[in-house]
């Protein structure tokens, strides 16, 4: 079957819409079933469904009355810059479209992690070694930024300017992604 | 070809039947969930992006492992009863088979070692070894992630860790699995109150050939459910307790079984067996009823001449990709289960006669 929306790519979601009491049935593929507003169901997603699970817990429905937030509110539309998802359509599919909408519903994150995660809500465990480097750059620019603040009301105007050039140095290797470079 | 040579060439690592308490583990899985940096996820990803994704991912993955018997391997590249044939050896997830998805694999030489692209997320480190072998299977997966780390910029978070697509992988990405053999487990019923207290303590029981939470063959999957707020070694620990306690359930069950109803058990089980040698027509259901129950019967010491590391292999071997690859045709439902019961005749009756673990003479 052909997506109903794109009629290009195979439809490999059903969404089941409820409509003057009546329920309509639409198939989409992955793709369109993203960037729509509602649905409920994906029938070809692994057995523990967490798109059910969030949207039961989160998402308004009938038999969860604890979570008076419903579709419509401001932060269900809440809406990813990167990949345009609303955070209504993140308790729907239950899948985040990029690294930037950690960022963007990040005050609701905690509660929902909780839910999935018994109670927990912050990583403990491994971290990146490219990661620990680029929060050493961090570190070491604010570092060089307070001895630059301190040249500079000592009137020590060359050495603040050295270490301006070095926290600007830094700031492009963080840009970069901290390559190439190592902090001591 | 011969079917033994056929088997040969199709075994995979974790099919062995070796590894601690390999009688009632099958095998451990331990699966990593990265993404890139500034690139959205598959889901949401443009064909573009995709493509980018997978250059970027295939030249680290190249870089780094290169030399050490490591193959890239585009879906797209591969007929849909190979694919099917890598789904059912669980090597990669169904979903990488998406057409959208620009998915790839690179496999290590002894299939061990598979790192999926574009599945869920942009990359999906996997690691399968035979019997109970937590330790060891998270090392290795934690060894490739160092090496790609090297090269690649990960999505990583202060506070949510490892940034995934699904929000039940966040944190270590980390997915521990289990599969084990729970013939007595399930036929004393025990299982079904056993399931409900696991769950409690954060770890998910399911079958293990993915249709639902059907545990065709009283093969059962168990991994943790909690990935945030843990470290990879507790969790390890976690799975590794409770996969503890249920071997010594089953080992308590099996005992119980054979003490008060020996005939009974004894009866069920070569039953199977005759089944299995001389049906002409096996379900997948019936086959893998029947291959738990055989090997429930090794395992305890009442059916003799009939190798572990068989029953493995035909529990992979009777899935429709490997028979299909096998009979090298496309099969109807009902040409399968001619050709399975061929396969197991020929497999378990290999001089005309008894099952034997003799290695065959032909050839
Ligand atoms: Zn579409
Ligand atoms: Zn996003």
């Amino acid at each position: 079957m052909i997506c109903e929306k794109c009629k290009e790519r195979p439809a490999s979601v059903v969404i089941t819409k409820g409509y003057m009491g009546e329920s309509i049935e639409h198939h989409l593929c992955e793709k369109c079933a993203f960037q729509s507003e509602a649905f409920h169901f994906s029938p070809n997603e692994e057995p523990l469904s967490i798109q059910q699970f969030l949207s039961h817990w989160f998402g308004g429905g009938d038999t969860f009355q604890t979570q008076p937030k419903r579709r419509g509110t401001t932060a269900h539309q809440l809406e990813c810059p990167d990949c345009k998802l609303t955070f209504g359509n993140f308790l729907d599919i239950g899948k985040f479209g990029c690294a930037t909408c950690y960022e963007t519903f990040k005050e609701r994150l905690p509660h929902v992690f909780g839910k999935l995660h018994n109670g927990q809500t912050t990583h403990t465990g491994k971290i990146p070694v490219s990661f620990n480097e680029l929060y050493a750059i961090k570190r070491k620019i604010e570092e060089v930024r307070v001895k630059m603040q301190e040249a500079v009301e000592a009137e020590r105007f060359e050495e603040a300017a050295e270490l301006r050039d070095e926290a600007r140095m830094l700031q492009q290797h963080l840009s970069n992604g901290g390559e190439a470079y190592n902090v001591d | 070809m011969s079917i033994e040579k056929f088997m040969q060439s199709a075994i995979t690592g974790w099919m062995t039947g070796e590894g601690e308490y390999s009688d009632i583990v099958m095998a451990t899985r331990v699966r990593l969930a990265r993404n890139l940096r500034g690139y959205r996820f598959p889901i949401a990803a443009s064909e573009d992006e995709a493509l980018a994704v997978d250059k970027m991912a295939a030249g680290a993955l190249l870089d780094e492992v290169d030399g050490k018997g490591y193959a890239y391997i585009r879906m797209s590249d591969l007929s849909k009863l190979d694919r099917e044939v890598l789904v059912e050896k669980h090597l990669i997830s169904p979903q990488l088979t998406n057409p959208e998805r620009q998915g790839a694999v690179v496999l290590s030489e002894d299939e061990t070692v598979s790192i999926m692209v574009n599945e869920e997320d942009h990359i999906r480190i996997q690691c399968i070894f035979p019997g109970l072998q937590l330790e060891e299977a998270y090392q290795q997966a934690d060894a490739v992630d160092d090496l790609l780390e090297k090269q690649l910029p990960y999505a990583f978070d202060e506070q949510f860790g490892y940034l995934t697509s699904c929000p039940s992988n966040t944190g270590t990405g980390v997915r521990a699995s289990v599969m084990m053999h729970l013939p007595a487990l399930t036929i004393t019923k025990q299982i079904k109150r056993i399931i409900p207290a696991i769950t409690r303590l954060g770890i998910v029981v399911r079958g293990s050939y993915g249709e639902g939470s059907k545990a065709l063959g009283n093969v059962y999957q168990v991994s943790n459910q909690v990935t945030l707020g843990k470290t990879e070694a507790e969790i390890l620990e976690e799975l590794g307790n409770v996969t503890a306690r249920l071997i010594a359930h089953e080992r308590q069950a099996r005992k119980n079984l054979l003490e008060k109803s020996r005939t009974a058990l004894e009866d069920r089980l070569h039953r199977s067996l005759g089944t299995l040698v001389y049906a002409r027509l096996l379900p997948t259901g019936e086959a893998a009823k029947c291959l738990s129950d055989v090997r429930l019967g090794v395992d305890l010491g009442l059916i003799k001449d009939v190798d572990v590391s068989i029953m493995n292999e035909l529990m992979i071997f009777m899935q429709p990709g490997f028979l299909q690859q096998y009979a090298n045709a496309e099969l109807t439902q009902e040409e399968r289960d001619i050709f399975r019961a061929k396969l197991f005749r020929a497999r378990l009756l290999i001089d005309g006669a008894l099952p034997s673990t003799k290695k065959s003479k032909e050839d």
